[in-house]
């Protein structure tokens, strides 16, 4: 058996209990005992066999089926149970007005009737009509001493709906309180006092009693259905979704279950089949609708949550959707329209600003986020999900300290929301890291990081930051906050609050960069540093409204302009895509991020995103790109930004690109065989992509392959991918002449290629093979002169530069390593010489002090090496306290008491 | 610490005392025998035994740190080639050493014997293991040619060695039960594996001869490579392999020098094992040139005596306040540093 969790795994969604318990049709097996009469003597055996089948059938899916045996139900006895099923079985299928017609016919009095009363009471809600609902449950509540348990938490819920929380909290109460004193007994009953418990943050107690109508009636759906829901509310999804297929194996049609599944796994699969089944699942269209505008699909979304609204007027999740939105295009005439319209029945809703909050921070406007929680627990300091959302994106404003407050505000109340509890660990993280500050930064990292990587990285930050400010006359607001994290996960949690965040390796908020520390990767961490920093402005110039299209092609374009090796070279990528049709028009740029299903879709994403702003800056300038940002300050409609700036409309702009593409694949002019792989490599970009079938021809070189390549280059003498297949294989065969000339073909082919191998890498093989070191090494500096993410080539380079005293060539192939991985002991070895050799006594301090980091095989000589620099740089008493240390381990270490003596009559003079 | 640690660590103290300069025998008795006192008239002799491989890759590999280790100990430690005893597979010529015979139970048993006969009290061996093991408890064997030895087999034959010090080192697979069967009081025993499921073949082997090449595990600058110094080094290159390999250590080297047969995976300061190992070297005692001049005798004695109080103090380290213990350090390296100097100079 499961239970509700304090931490869990993954899910990016929720939705919250009340509103699914209000919108959602419910199926439930009415017990016997739920009625007030027993059966008298003398009973007509098909009536109960009629409603025993009408129920079997409800449960299995069967609604029109159980419709029609519910109908043939004449007895007057059951006639109550035969409409309450029925009422039930036209919900199923979304035919609330018939559902509603059934259940009018026969009550006359609903407190004669509590249970007809309160699920037409449900109808209600489900329906948009709260005040009739408690009006009428009122009224069965006055009328009874004794209200069923459903009718009691009904009415709470509507209660909470509207606004009255002591009203609420008291029927919650007392079906608690009718549970405790022994009197509900049936599944269903069970399972409202759940949704009781729930409702007065009783979290615990909830999955108790949901565990408990679970095991009292295994074929409970709606039980099974709202314990998921709890589960999810807490992004506990795994459990979540055992429960909605446990409901589903019972019945594969029960809206609800597959409305909650669609928010774990396959949404549009499982909302397809939810609508099949109901088309009036007010839930179904409102996940529906929330999922097409998460997917940039913006009119699909607002036609769902509309027919959500036409169905339920008082769909909270769909008001939200609707209401955040609007706020997104600033049209805040709208958004208090819709507020108004919210208030009319939920005045000054928490749960309404708790989501639209959500959905802003979820959209990268952070600052509207904070105002929107803030009002949400200025209404309901008791809404927890409200100071998640508040500390959430506190945090993303650098305001970390009341962001955490927030967040363990909602911990202490409710420990089972795994954001939270995840989020709040990322601070205990945090705690043991160091907080290191320059002019414009202030960075956290690993205690490691800060002795390995700062050095490196402050000075990179610093003129960066100059740099940046220069071009785009802008200066972001200080301190930019800058967070390294040595683990994946703290990283994903920080960044969205849950632990897997796909292939991300940085993410810029604005105010707050989060990263990987390059200690954990394998990649050119400056380059992500570079590419991160320009989204800091970007972002900042536009009030964080930049399209996530132009934020990657901007970053990813500067990179190119940060250093000449970085940046991305995917000339195989463009000619594949023109050739498949796969560029998209630059008004839908955006889905190729939200719509990418591989890392290799998300890596073209950035790769358009970039070639459209190089375009931009290739044929319009520099200041129009500028241009193009500020009107991205203020929300309007993309077509009429592109007409301010370039004096085009869109599809004249698109056409234009196309031409500029048509005319860049036509110079690199390289031929692509349908057949091959594209290069594989992570989805953000950074890192080496590998080239799967070079990659093969390296491992198993055969006859059938060189020959087969022989032919394709035969027939195509500009096959880039087979001249490179073939010059491997050939390599392999010791056939060195012919493999030079197939590969020096490739590399002339694309001279830039950066993937694994590339022409260059093999050729330097080759020569090495050859025993020609100088050839490889030539080969080697070719291959850097556009691949950033190698470490060992630089190094070969910088120690053949450092035996030929070309100290400078030396110093640049020491940065373009220490670019790559500085927590390499040899790179630091390397500069160490160099610093020795050029007489730089601090750059020989930084590179000792790293190395007694780095290098734990020899801590002796790690300190004496050190103290020894400390001493060359003037730096008696840091010598003297690094030279104890390695005496301390070998007092006769004769080196080392040089340097005592000499570090302490340094002091005394 | 219990009352016979306590004891033998002070008696290590006082032997630590004798690191620097050759220091004569003293007569041993049967309450504190002591131990890895480094007499300059004291022999030491190296036993290899290599043993049989499980294919040609694998004995190519036994082979070559078979030779290794014999070149590292002559040209490195000084060992003659007489005090280095080979025992090898089958016994086969090896090119560049000589073999004493094969790993055989007989030949080793015979090996053992004629160096029984051979050694003076207060000679060190030596006894390095190089191949395959196997085997659970009361059960753990060397396979080595012909019916494999048992720990128990070998500890017999090494029990005659009552008056020398003995060092030895099991490099083989699933070694630690058979390691066990080894320990014994003022031995130093190595092991390459920490558990009889620790089944797969070591590298340990080659970073021990790593470390011991070229002295390379000096980490103490004093000269010399101590038994502690080349386990943590050869240990730590291990891990670190396996950290790089991006893979799980699947051997873990323990040592055991209190005779209880506790191994510990990083003996040393403060810890049950590694006093012993700390001062038990392999190198040979070469006597230092005389100094002409008549404060030669006098100034070593008084940078003995520094060093034997940097010692007292380093083992009380928990025992002082940190700016006090640093303080105290401090004047006294700086003492023994300047005496060195001095000493130096000295024709």
């Amino acid at each position: 058996m499961h239970c509700l969790k304090q931490t869990s795994l993954i899910s990016l969604s929720t939705a919250t209990l009340i509103l699914l318990l209000a919108a959602a049709p419910v199926a439930v097996l009415v017990p016997d005992s739920a009625f007030a009469q027993e059966p008298a003597a003398g009973l007509n055996p098909s009536a109960q066999e009629s409603l025993e089948r009408g129920h079997e059938l409800m449960m299995r899916g069967s609604y029109l089926a159980a419709v029609d045996v519910f109908n043939m139900v004449n007895d007057d006895f059951y006639q109550a149970q035969a409409a309450l099923g029925l009422s039930q079985a036209h919900m199923q299928t979304g035919q609330y007005a018939q559902a509603e017609a059934v259940l009018q016919r026969i009550i006359d009095d609903p407190a004669d009737s509590p249970e007809l009363a309160t699920r037409l009471a449900e109808l209600y809600v489900m329906t948009g009509r709260s005040e009739l609902a408690m009006s009428l449950l009122a009224e069965v509540v006055d009328g009874q001493l004794n209200p069923p348990v459903r009718t009691l938490v009904q009415y709470g819920l509507v209660q909470a709906l509207r606004g009255e929380r002591e009203g609420a909290d008291v029927q919650f109460n007392s079906a608690l309180a009718r549970y405790d004193g022994g009197l509900v007994f049936a599944s269903a009953d069970v399972a409202m006092v759940a949704v009781a418990a729930r409702q007065l943050d009783e979290f615990h107690d909830a999955n108790a009693l949901f565990s408990e109508a679970v095991r009292l009636d295994g074929n409970n759906l709606e039980a099974l259905v709202l314990w998921g829901d709890l589960f999810q509310e807490k992004f506990n999804d795994e459990d979540a979704q055992i429960n909605y297929n446990e409901a589903l194996e019972v019945n594969r049609r029960h809206a609800p279950a597959l409305v909650g599944l669609a928010r774990i796994e396959s949404p549009e699969r499982h909302l397809s089949r939810a609508l099949d089944a109901n088309p009036s699942s007010v839930a179904a269209l409102t996940t529906f609708g929330e999922l097409m505008m998460r997917n940039g699909r913006e009119e699909q979304g607002l036609d769902f949550l509309r027919q959500a609204l036409d169905i339920n007027p008082e769909s909270i999740p769909a008001l939200a959707t609707l209401a955040a939105q609007a706020a997104m295009n600033d049209d805040m005439a709208e958004f208090d329209r819709l507020l108004q319209r919210v208030n009319t029945f939920s005045p000054e809703s928490a749960h309404f600003y708790a989501s639209v909050g959500e959905f802003l921070g979820n959209n990268y406007r952070f600052t509207e986020a904070v105002e929107y929680a803030r009002r949400a627990i200025d209404r309901d300091p008791r809404n927890w999900y409200a100071h998640t959302v508040l500390g959430g994106n506190l945090v993303r404003l650098g305001q970390e300290d009341e962001g955490k407050m927030h967040l363990e505000q909602a911990f202490d109340n409710d420990p089972f929301n795994v954001l939270t509890s995840n989020m709040l660990q990322v601070f205990d993280v945090l705690e043991g890291y160091a907080t290191l500050e320059s002019e414009h930064f202030r960075v956290n990292m690993s205690q490691r990081d800060a002795q390995v990587l700062w050095p490196y990285m402050e000075p990179l930050l610093e003129d960066s930051w100059d740099q940046l400010v220069a071009k785009y006359g802008f200066e972001p607001e200080v301190p930019v906050v800058i967070q390294v994290f040595e683990r994946t996960e703290d990283f994903a949690v920080r960044s969205v609050g849950l632990p897997d965040i796909g292939p991300l390796v940085g993410i810029c908020f604005g105010k707050v960069v989060t990263l990987i520390s390059p200690d954990t990767l394998s990649a050119n961490w400056q380059e992500i540093v570079w590419h991160e920093l320009v989204h800091v402005f970007t972002l900042q110039m536009t009030h964080n409204r930049m399209p996530r299209w132009l934020s990657e092609g901007i970053s990813t374009w500067e990179e190119r302009l940060g250093r000449p090796e970085w940046g991305r070279r995917q000339g195989m990528d463009l000619i594949r895509a023109v050739q498949q049709d796969r560029l998209l028009p630059v008004g839908n740029l955006n889905d190729g991020f939200t719509g990418a299903n591989s890392n290799a879709d998300l890596s073209f994403a950035y790769f358009q995103s970039y070639l459209v702003v190089e375009y931009i800056a290739e044929q319009y300038g520099f200041d129009d790109l500028l241009a193009l940002i500020y009107e991205y300050a203020e929300i309007r409609a993309e077509s009429d930004m592109f007409y301010n700036v370039f004096g085009v409309d869109m599809e004249t702009f698109d056409a234009g690109f196309r031409d500029w593409i048509d005319q860049r694949v036509a110079d690199i002019n390289v031929y692509v065989h349908a057949e091959d792989s594209p290069d594989e490599g992570e989805g953000h970009g950074h890192g080496v992509r590998e080239n799967s079938s070079a990659i093969l021809a390296e491992l198993y070189n055969s006859e059938s392959l060189k020959q087969y390549m022989q032919g394709r280059v035969q027939r195509e003498p500009r096959d880039f991918q087979a001249h490179l297949q073939l010059g491997i294989v050939l390599f392999r065969e010791e056939a060195f002449e012919e493999a030079i000339t197939h590969l020096r073909t490739a590399h002339g082919l694309l001279p830039d290629y950066t993937g694994y191998p590339s022409p260059a890498l093999v050729l330097a093989q080759v020569y090495e093979a050859m025993g020609n070191e100088q050839a490889r090494r030539e080969q080697l500096a070719i291959m850097l002169e556009n691949q950033q993410h190698d470490f060992n080539a630089p190094i070969t380079l910088a120690r053949h530069a450092l035996e030929t005293d070309d100290l400078d060539q030396a110093a640049y192939y020491i940065d373009r390593a220490l670019a790559v991985d500085p927590y390499r002991p040899e790179v630091h070895h390397i500069s160490a010489e160099l610093a020795s050799r050029r007489g730089d006594t601090a750059r020989s301090v930084q590179d000792f002090e790293v190395l007694l980091v780095l290098d734990q095989n020899d801590p002796v000589a790690s300190r004496t090496n050190l103290a020894q620099a400390y001493l060359d740089n003037r730096q008696p008493d840091d010598a003297r306290m690094t030279v104890l240390r390695a005496l301390e381990t070998a007092p006769t270490y004769e080196r080392a008491q040089e340097i005592l003596l000499q570090a302490v009559g340094q002091e005394d003079n | 610490m219990n009352a016979r640690m306590i004891s033998m660590s002070s008696w290590l103290l006082l032997s630590t005392l004798c690191l620097a300069l050759p220091v004569y025998a003293q007569p041993a008795d049967d309450e504190g025998t002591p131990w890895f006192q480094q007499r300059i008239d004291s022999d030491k002799y190296a036993v290899i035994i290599t043993g049989a491989a499980a294919s040609g890759e694998i004995a190519e590999r036994f082979r070559r740190w078979t030779v290794e280790l014999h070149d590292t100990l002559r040209d490195d430690y000084d060992y003659g080639s007489s005090n280095i005893r080979i025992l090898f597979d089958e016994g086969q010529e090896v090119d560049g050493v000589t073999v004493a015979g094969s790993s055989r139970v007989d030949d080793i048993a015979d090996v053992l014997s004629t160096l029984r006969a051979e050694v003076a009290a207060g000679d060190q061996i030596s006894l390095i293991m190089i191949g395959h093991g196997s085997g659970t408890f009361g059960d753990a064997k060397f396979n080595n040619v012909g019916p494999d030895m048992t720990g128990a087999e070998l500890a017999a034959a090494l029990d005659g060695f009552t008056e020398q010090d003995m060092i030895v080192i099991n490099t083989t697979s699933a070694s630690f039960e058979f390691s066990r069967e080894l320990s014994a009081l003022g031995r130093v025993v190595l092991s390459a594996t920490r558990s009889p499921s620790e089944r797969y073949d070591p590298i340990f082997a080659g970073y021990l001869i790593e470390g011991l090449r070229n002295h390379t595990a000096d980490l103490d600058r004093n000269g010399r490579v101590s038994i502690l110094e080349v386990f943590n080094y050869a240990s730590g290159r291990v891990a670190g392999w396996y950290d790089e390999q991006g893979r799980l250590a699947i051997e873990n080297a323990v040592l055991d020098d209190t005779g209880d047969g506790l191994f510990s995976r990083e003996p040393g300061l403060n810890q049950a094992d590694g006093l012993l190992a700390e001062i038990a070297y392999l190198d040979v005692i070469v006597p230092e040139e005389e100094k002409a001049s008549p404060q030669a005798p006098a100034l070593r004695a008084d940078m003995q005596s520094i060093e034997r109080e940097i010692f007292i103090l380093r083992n009380q380290k928990q025992n002082y306040l940190e700016d006090d213990y640093w303080r105290r350090l401090e004047a006294l390296l700086i003492d023994l540093a300047n005496r060195t100097r001095t000493y130096n100079a000295l024709p």
